[in-house]
């Protein structure tokens, strides 16, 4: 395997290599293969691309036919397009029955869709999918976390969502790193004081937040959370447990995503204080990816004081 | 099977129809009626289906797409040996396997989960593009209501199919007249609906949809068109075969008192 310089060439590279293992791939397009660069797979296999048009409903529909039918098929546009104009066929004719279908959503967050504008960034995507039952929800962080996360889903039960971005994705993980399906993945664990946890393209971030914190003083442990669904409760039960506090970092809105995934957890089963880092209820605008995260309430900055905040609350 | 065989048993796929919204409180009795010739006609005639292997994987397949129009298609899985017919009288209530609206993983020999209107087509294609993809020769039959031309969805499916020259699907326009909300002309004007699918790209019909000498007549056509999906445009009546509920749109979605009952099941020619 090449590198995998972004998400969407780790969906397209991924998508490729289960196409020539198995033959039940197929790949259907909203006029979004050129999105993902998904000529070579055109290329190879001519015969397993469903071209639509613009059309998601009609998509997602087809796709609900063809997972019927016996095939795994793959659909990729605009995350907001899937999960919001097709969010009804998501539900009804994919999910209820709980059919393998594959959605992979680009543009996810203000990362993701950036210049683009509010429109073409999505900052909900995973909330209106947290509420649907036998949905699989993931997260990777970089593009060659979505070249794993793809494999490793391939044979799950029931439709999956991956979020992919822009393609100008910061590499996070060495390729070849494994995805860690269904499990929070501790990436560094300097003590007891607070918990940052963290999936897609922030994750960078909140590594480099929790080296700061550690120059002060304050212990972090860094956890990715990339599946939200099924969410791995006792991994985080055991995090929370040991730290007492919590900081969620998302390119989400707050409402209905990771941090809300985690505030259901700490209310159920473990008491914690969390502060919940991502949009505060507000939508995006246009800008540069990097900069958006940072007039959002995401820089490494915020992070620290956020966790700073964090660990006096629970020491009150 | 002859014609005459086939209309005896839509009659009796009519009288399991009272008979289960009579008995179970629920259900939409006259949208089960306008298309119980045409399920008639796919079920016992058209469709290659194996009852003792309802996944067989080369069965051709139905989509409901006006789904509220189930009763009568449970009514033919049950004549057709999918389950028992006493199992009908479960419809709408809880554990049945018979849900409100069709659930394809709990009901056996039904293809498609279907019910909110527009999806049907999209579904019918995705099955259609299937079989070319696998190489199988199975046809997919789908049926569409005329009030729910309404919905955008159909006409992207539309568009999609004939692109992909899906001569694989038929889709049946079951033009009643009738929404839920009046005539369609008064609530949404989806005429001329055969010009639309025409241009669209489809090899368009129009026929009577209660004559199944018809019914069977427009689905051979159809066979012999390999460039393009077809639409059968079929010319029905709300409630067909029980003269109180012809051009009495309530029975849309309601429930027989003993006396409508008796009648509605000697006008089917059955005995009470």
């Amino acid at each position: 395997m090449s590198t995998v310089d972004s998400t969407r060439i780790g969906f397209r590279d991924a998508l490729l290599k289960l196409a020539a293992e198995r033959e039940d791939v197929v790949f259907v397009s909203t006029d979004s293969l050129k999105v993902v660069k998904g000529e070579p797979f055109l290329e190879q296999f001519p015969d397993r691309v469903v071209e639509l048009g613009i059309s998601e409903q009609n998509g997602v529909g087809v796709c609900s036919g063809l997972a019927a039918s016996g095939l795994l098929p793959y659909i990729c546009t605009y995350a907001g397009f899937l999960t919001m104009r097709a969010c009804e066929q998501m539900r009804t004719f994919v999910s209820y029955p709980n059919l393998k279908v594959r959605f992979v959503g680009a543009n996810g967050g203000l990362h993701g869709g950036n210049r683009e504008g509010v429109s073409h960034q999505f900052i909900e995507d995973v909330g209106i999918l947290r509420g649907m039952p036998n949905f699989t929800i993931l997260c990777p962080a970089d593009g060659g976390q979505v070249y794993e996360a793809m494999l490793a889903s391939a044979d799950i039960d029931g439709p999956v969502y991956i979020r992919i971005g822009s393609g100008r994705e910061d590499k996070v993980f060495p390729d070849g790193t494994p995805f860690p399906l269904g499990k929070i993945r501790m990436l560094s664990d300097e003590g007891d004081d607070v918990a940052l946890l963290a999936h897609g393209f922030v994750l960078g971030r909140v590594i480099e937040a929790a080296k700061r914190l550690k120059a002060e003083g304050i212990k972090a442990k860094v956890v990715e959370v990339a599946t939200i669904k099924p969410l791995d409760k006792q991994g985080l039960i055991e995090v929370l447990h040991s730290t007492g506090c919590a900081v969620t970092v998302e390119d989400h809105t707050i409402i209905n995503g990771l941090g809300s995934a985690v505030a259901e957890v700490i209310a159920e089963n473990v008491p914690a204080h969390l502060i919940r880092l991502g949009l505060q209820d507000v939508y995006g605008e246009s800008g540069f990816p990097e900069e958006l995260l940072d007039a959002y309430g995401m820089r490494i900055e915020d992070i620290v004081a956020a966790a700073k905040t964090a660990v006096a609350h629970k020491k009150q | 099977m002859d014609i005459q065989a086939l209309e005896e048993i839509s009659l009796s796929l009519r009288r399991d129809v009272v008979e289960m919204v009579y008995r179970t409180k629920d259900g939409h009795p006259s949208p089960s009626f306008s298309v119980a010739d045409i399920i008639t006609s796919l079920y016992f005639e058209v469709m290659r289906l194996d009852p003792s292997n309802p996944d067989w994987e080369d069965r051709d397949r139905f989509v409901l797409s006006k789904g509220h129009s189930c009763p009568v298609l449970y009514a033919a899985l049950a004549k057709k040996g999918f389950f028992p017919r006493e199992e009908l009288f479960s419809l709408r209530y809880l554990n049945s396997h018979l849900q409100g609206h069709p659930y394809a993983p709990k009901t056996k020999g039904l293809d498609a989960t279907t019910g909110s209107l527009g999806n049907g087509v999209s579904i019918g294609l995705g099955m259609a593009l299937a079989a070319r993809i696998r190489k199988k020769a199975y046809q997919v039959y789908a049926i569409t209501g005329d009030g729910e031309l309404g919905e955008g969805m159909i006409w992207e499916a539309a568009m999609a199919a004939s692109h992909h020259k899906a001569s694989n699907l038929t889709v049946f326009i079951d033009n009643n007249n009738y929404q839920s909300g009046g005539t369609v002309g008064e609530v949404s004007g989806p005429y001329p609906i055969e010009d639309k699918w025409q241009a669209f790209g489809w090899h368009v019909q129009t026929i009577d949809g209660h004559d199944i000498a018809q019914i069977l007549k427009a689905v051979e056509n159809a066979r012999l068109v390999n460039d393009k999906p077809s639409a059968i445009v079929c010319k029905t009546v709300k409630g067909n075969g029980v003269s109180f509920m012809v051009g009495e749109n309530s029975w849309h979605k309601r429930v027989y008192t003993d006396e409508e009952y008796k009648q509605a099941i000697k006008e089917l020619g059955g005995a009470v």
